[in-house]
């Protein structure tokens, strides 16, 4: 019994903290299941690591020093299985690591980095009701998380919360990471509100006044000055990433198409496009920006007050990723338009 | 409560109160020792005839619903929650708050100088954007609001709250809620929104394609539901009475029953097995024996015996159907209300 009341009281008070957070608007503070367990795993791939670091010189001496993704994606998977938040960092790596081509390792694909568009003071777009893009954003990339850690991937996250993090810095947190692919989730705002549709962008060029408009309202949040613009801009057009990157997009398009198309005849599917967005722009791997469904529709920002069409939209994500892990898009790439 | 410290300077008599704002039916448990359900119905007179019939500015719940030719009828929430935050709905949940409120006797104009602690039960998965529109219809009516998700409730109330699984379903959603012995999070609870009105819906369209002839409202499935739903083998024929031509005629409907009840299983059972999967494995047994089954829509024959067939397959469990479902998430809300100490109260001023 008296576990019974002390249970009851702790309840209560987290309860009331929670209440509290709402009220003033703050996120909620995130108590992770088997974080005992997360702890222990922790513990023990430190104690890997340094018996790894103890017989790093003749690693090194055997196969030269670790500078390749495969490296560090061998590193990476001695690290526990579970979501990680990392620090935001603000420098931008001067040196980007080489793509590794996933022809040469059968599971390229390991770790991936998912991120919630917007957040904090960065609402994103809204409805006339108060629904936020940030939030759709984050519950969506937490649905998605769950899925596929489920899948035995591990999984990065550019925020857990509601607050800011800059373009620049979300790409760096990925980097750092060592994430293998960077999967940004927003919502749109199309100005025929009639219009309901999903569309996924990979980093390119692009003539189209609409799109070049839409990237520039889209990154007005970068924090990254003129200098180091040039210097990105400079590696826009790292072929083989790019190609990697289409390739990651059509894959997801596909499969957000097919699944949500299913769902609603209406929605439509607005294809794969190539934008100079900086949040993909600021990344080391393929990267992709899904635009997952529109806010300035009717029908649609009602369907995403719904947890389950959230669910559906998490559930196509990762059915896209994980095609494109397994090597073999094509098949749901069909579904999706190319640019 | 050996503690007896005074926060508020206020003399103001306080009022407890757990209340479980259902899409089909709310319900308010009082620490005054009322308890009160009513159909979520709110209904404004159409034009001045009707308000000269009805001689009310505005009609609640069966009221509601019996006159509903002469009101502008709103059914404010919608999957548990206020629909798309329109206005007249959050006026509509306003309504049947103070409509709450006075069955346990508060009065609304003076408030019999009563300070009322409110616990509001919403779905588990309910969007920071829903709290807040059902905490901003509610925040004139009562002096400080507690906002739980409904399955927590349940569990709380029924002292549930360590290697339990609670399975709400009511009419607009199936909530899931594993109780760990800390505060569920998101990863611990889960929201379905096949649910009651989801079993309505299919056994509208089925019974409309096998008895085309036949003519009957949602209102009327709503309420063959109530009486004859099952999954399984029938106890006995469901044979309703429904007009055919203008003529009351019985038409069986057993097979459309059935289906429609089921349809919402394959969710459900992947739901409860997903969840019991991801439960620490040394207590997943001590959980699968553990599932309360509640809510109105909890009660379809047939149901609890059904999921522990499934639970027969991944190693046996047992499911309690929780006999009072109309006031299981109320009590619970009231039992948070009155456990909640003085302080805690204060910083949840509405």
């Amino acid at each position: 019994m008296a576990n019974v009341d002390r249970i009851k009281r702790q309840l209560l008070r987290d309860l009331v903290q929670q209440n509290v957070d709402l009220i003033h608007g703050r996120a909620p503070r995130r108590r992770r299941r088997g974080d005992v367990w997360r702890f222990a795993a922790r513990v023990a791939s430190l104690a890997f690591l340094s018996l790894a670091l103890l017989g790093s010189s003749r690693l090194i001496s055997m196969f030269g020093e670790p500078r390749s993704a495969g490296a560090a994606a061998g590193i990476a998977a001695a690290r526990p299985a579970s979501a990680k938040v990392l620090e935001p960092a603000t420098a931008v790596p001067s040196k980007p690591l080489d793509p590794v081509d996933a022809a040469v390792f059968p599971l390229a694909v390991h770790k991936i980095a998912i991120d919630a568009g917007h957040g904090g003071g960065s609402t994103g777009t809204r409805t006339p009701e108060g629904l936020l893009e940030k939030d759709i954003t984050l519950d969506i990339a937490r649905r998605l998380e769950r899925l596929l850690e489920s899948q035995s991937f591990q999984v990065v996250m550019t925020r857990e919360e509601d607050r800011d993090v800059s373009l620049e810095q979300r790409g760096a947190l990925a980097d750092r990471a060592g994430a293998d692919i960077f999967v940004s989730i927003h919502v749109n705002w199309i100005d025929n509100r009639r219009s309901r549709g999903v569309e996924t962008y990979y980093l390119g060029p692009t003539d189209d006044p609409y799109l070049t408009r839409f990237a520039a309202f889209e990154n007005r949040e970068s924090g990254y000055s003129m200098a180091d613009m040039k210097h990105l801009l400079e590696r826009i057009y790292a072929g083989v990433r790019q190609d990697k990157s289409r390739r990651l997009a059509e894959t997801v398009q596909g499969s957000l198409f097919q699944a949500l198309g299913k769902l609603s005849p209406e929605v439509e599917d607005r294809g794969v496009k190539a934008a100079p967005f900086i949040v993909l722009l600021s990344t080391q791997m393929p990267a992709i920006l899904a635009e997952v469904s529109s806010l300035s529709n009717e029908d649609e920002a009602r369907l995403l007050t719904k947890p389950l069409y959230r669910q559906y939209i998490a559930e196509a994500l990762a059915k896209g990723i994980r095609a494109y892990a397994d090597g073999a898009p094509e098949a749901i790439a069909a579904g999706g338009k190319g640019s | 409560m050996s503690e007896k410290k005074e926060v508020s300077h206020e003399k103001r008599e306080v009022l407890q109160v757990g209340i479980d704002l259902g899409t089909s039916r709310s319900s308010i448990s009082a620490s005054n020792g009322q308890r009160h359900v009513i159909e979520s119905y709110v209904g404004w007179p159409l034009d001045m005839v009707a308000r000269k019939v009805l001689k009310k500015p505005v009609l609640i719940g069966r009221e509601a619903l019996e006159n509903r030719p002469m009101l502008d009828l709103h059914r404010p929430l919608e999957e548990g929650l206020i629909k798309d935050g329109s206005e007249k709905d959050e006026a509509a949940v306003r309504e049947l708050l103070w409509h709450l409120l006075s069955l346990v006797g508060v009065d609304r104009e003076s408030r019999n100088g009563v300070k009322v602690r409110a616990v509001v039960g919403v779905p588990a998965e309910a969007l920071r954007v829903n709290k807040q529109q059902v905490r901003k219809a509610l925040q004139d009516a009562v002096d400080s609001l507690l906002i739980v998700s409904e399955p927590f409730a349940v569990a709380y109330g029924m002292e549930a709250l360590l290697h339990t699984m609670v399975i709400d379903i009511g009419a607009g959603t199936t909530d899931f809620c594993v109780m760990n012995g800390h505060l569920p999070t998101e990863e611990d609870q889960r929201t379905l929104t096949q649910a009651g009105d989801f079993i309505d819906e299919q056994l509208m369209r089925l019974t409309r394609e096998r008895h085309p002839e036949a003519q009957f409202s949602i209102h009327m499935v709503r309420a063959w539901k109530e009486d004859g739903s099952f999954v399984g083998q029938p106890k006995s024929p469901v044979v309703v009475t429904a007009p055919v031509g203008g003529k009351p005629t019985e038409i069986d409907i057993t097979q459309e029953m059935r289906q429609a009840c089921e349809s919402i299983l394959p969710p459900l059972i992947e739901s409860m097995l997903d969840l019991l999967s991801r439960v620490q494995p040394e207590y997943q047994e001590k959980v699968r024996n553990n599932v309360i089954l509640s809510g109105g829509t909890g009660l379809i024959r047939g149901l609890g015996a059904r999921l522990e067939q499934e639970l027969a397959a991944v190693g046996g469990g047992k499911v309690r159907v929780v006999k009072d479902p109309i006031f299981v998430g109320s009590d619970g809300g009231l039992a948070i209300a009155v456990d909640a100490p003085d302080s805690d109260w204060e910083r949840l001023t509405a």
